[in-house]
């Protein structure tokens, strides 16, 4: 990763904090708000591969753990599988295809916060998962549904020149853009 | 090449979930939480005027849509908490004789009275920021003579306890959440004992090791016990019960309660300074 890239990397993920912090905890839907840290491992992953996903997904966990009361280290564990796990899994499609990042996106989100509660409780922290899960399966997949697209274009913009998906199909074939 | 690169990829991965695991050890270990506690301190007292800027930008915005849509509502509201300062008004001239002679016995008995106590205000700057617990944060911390496990009191009872305190702001757990757990009296004369338990956000709270039979009425009031080794003082109000009933063969009797404290309107709070005795 290139010096450019991390400065890009830094800014973009104070942005999606900050937004997350301000803006996504006052929109609450059955007591459940959007979560847009799983976004960033997701669209680094479907842009530059599972290593990029990873260590993008750490760094961004880490980031919000400094001010989430949940145990600290938690965000970046599940971050960093998250990120690996969908670069991995989206390795031999085309990372371009319409259907990807929404489908990457809800299924990628409600998994992580489903591991994330499930890890809390097993680092002994029970309460995490005395949660009504279908209200935040709901708001967590709908809005990470409609929030992947800004997302992974601040994603695109930080990752310039990162790309180096190996893939089936090209990543330009169609010439679409985030 | 194919291989060096798959290799190097899962190298990188694992160095990265053996990292995270150590500082979730070291978080939930003891005696080094001090420094992950150190860690997050420093970043509160950054991010905190950082979000507080944000927000004074976004919230105009937000407050004028808000108020444009809501102009009928707010305006009945606006006279209903008329109606209420002036009722309450009233009530505090009336009883403040009855609440210096409890002062006083109550001093006499050497217990805290929660008036008594010195307390912070604190506004409140962050709600629910996770969606698997129910805490604050509030403008307060260390600097200001707020340390962990002090109550927080306000919007009509207790809010919750300090379970993080930085140097300008600290996080208080509210009583709703999956690991609060309060002993409080009920009854004539505070006869009865039982732990209200926080369910997790969203959820209503129980009132557990009551006896089978224990005549409750609904609507009753909960009140911190303040017993030995109590995390509380005594006398805030806890709950009020919502429903109850006796299983056939339950070893206890079945309480559900609801918070008294308002906890949708904290937006001020009161910090009680006042810590647990030592065991």
């Amino acid at each position: 990763m290139t010096g450019r890239s991390i400065v890009r990397l830094i800014f973009v993920i104070f942005v999606v904090l900050m937004a997350q912090q301000t803006i996504m905890v006052a929109l609450r839907v059955g007591g459940a708000h959007p979560d847009l840290v799983w976004l960033l491992p997701i669209t680094a992953a479907l842009i530059a591969g599972p290593e990029t996903g990873a260590l993008v997904g750490f760094w961004a966990g880490l980031a919000f753990d400094l001010v989430l009361p949940t145990p600290f280290g938690l965000s970046a564990l599940v971050g960093c599988l998250l990120g690996f796990t969908i670069g991995s899994l989206t390795t031999a499609t085309d990372p371009e295809a319409t259907w990807v990042k929404p489908v990457a996106a809800l299924t990628g989100s409600v998994a992580a916060d489903m591991l994330f509660a499930m890890l809390g409780a097993v680092f002994g922290q029970a309460q995490m998962v005395q949660i009504d899960f279908l209200a935040l399966a709901f708001v967590v997949g709908v809005s990470s549904v409609i929030l992947v697209f800004p997302v992974g274009r601040m994603m695109r913009w930080a990752l310039e020149g990162e790309s180096r998906r190996r893939s089936l199909v090209p990543a330009t074939a169609d010439g679409r853009r985030w | 090449m194919a291989r060096s690169r798959r290799s190097r990829r899962t190298l990188t991965v694992v160095i990265l979930v053996v990292l995270s695991l150590s500082l979730i050890s070291l978080d939930l270990n003891g005696r080094t939480h001090s420094l992950t506690s150190g860690i997050k301190s420093v970043a509160n007292d950054v991010y905190a005027p950082l979000r507080r800027g944000v927000l004074d930008i976004i919230s105009p915005i937000g407050n004028f849509f808000a108020g444009a849509f809501n102009y009928g509502s707010l305006q009945a509201q606006n006279e209903q908490l008329q109606k209420t300062i002036g009722e309450l008004q009233a009530s505090r001239t009336e009883r403040s004789f009855e609440q210096r002679q409890l002062h006083a016995l109550m001093k006499l008995q050497n217990l805290p009275f929660l008036q008594s106590l010195p307390t912070v205000t604190a506004q409140t700057i962050d709600q629910y920021s996770s969606n698997f617990t129910a805490t604050i944060t509030l403008d307060k911390g260390r600097a200001d003579g707020v340390d962990v496990g002090y109550p927080v009191v306000g919007a009509g009872g207790l809010v919750g306890t300090v379970i993080q305190s930085f140097h300008h702001t600290c996080v208080v757990q509210l009583v709703t959440d999956g690991k609060s757990k309060v002993g409080v009296t009920f009854g004539r004369t505070n006869q009865y004992t039982a732990i209200v338990d926080g369910q997790g956000p969203g959820s209503s709270m129980t009132a557990d090791l009551v006896p089978p039979r224990t005549p409750v009425h609904k609507g009753e009031v909960m009140f911190t016990s303040g017993l030995q080794a109590a995390s509380y003082p005594p006398g805030i109000p806890v709950a009020s019960v919502r429903s109850f009933h006796t299983g056939s063969g339950a070893s206890q009797e079945t309480i559900e309660v609801d918070p008294r404290a308002n906890l949708s309107e904290l937006a001020y709070v009161d910090v009680v300074q006042w810590a647990p005795p030592p065991p």
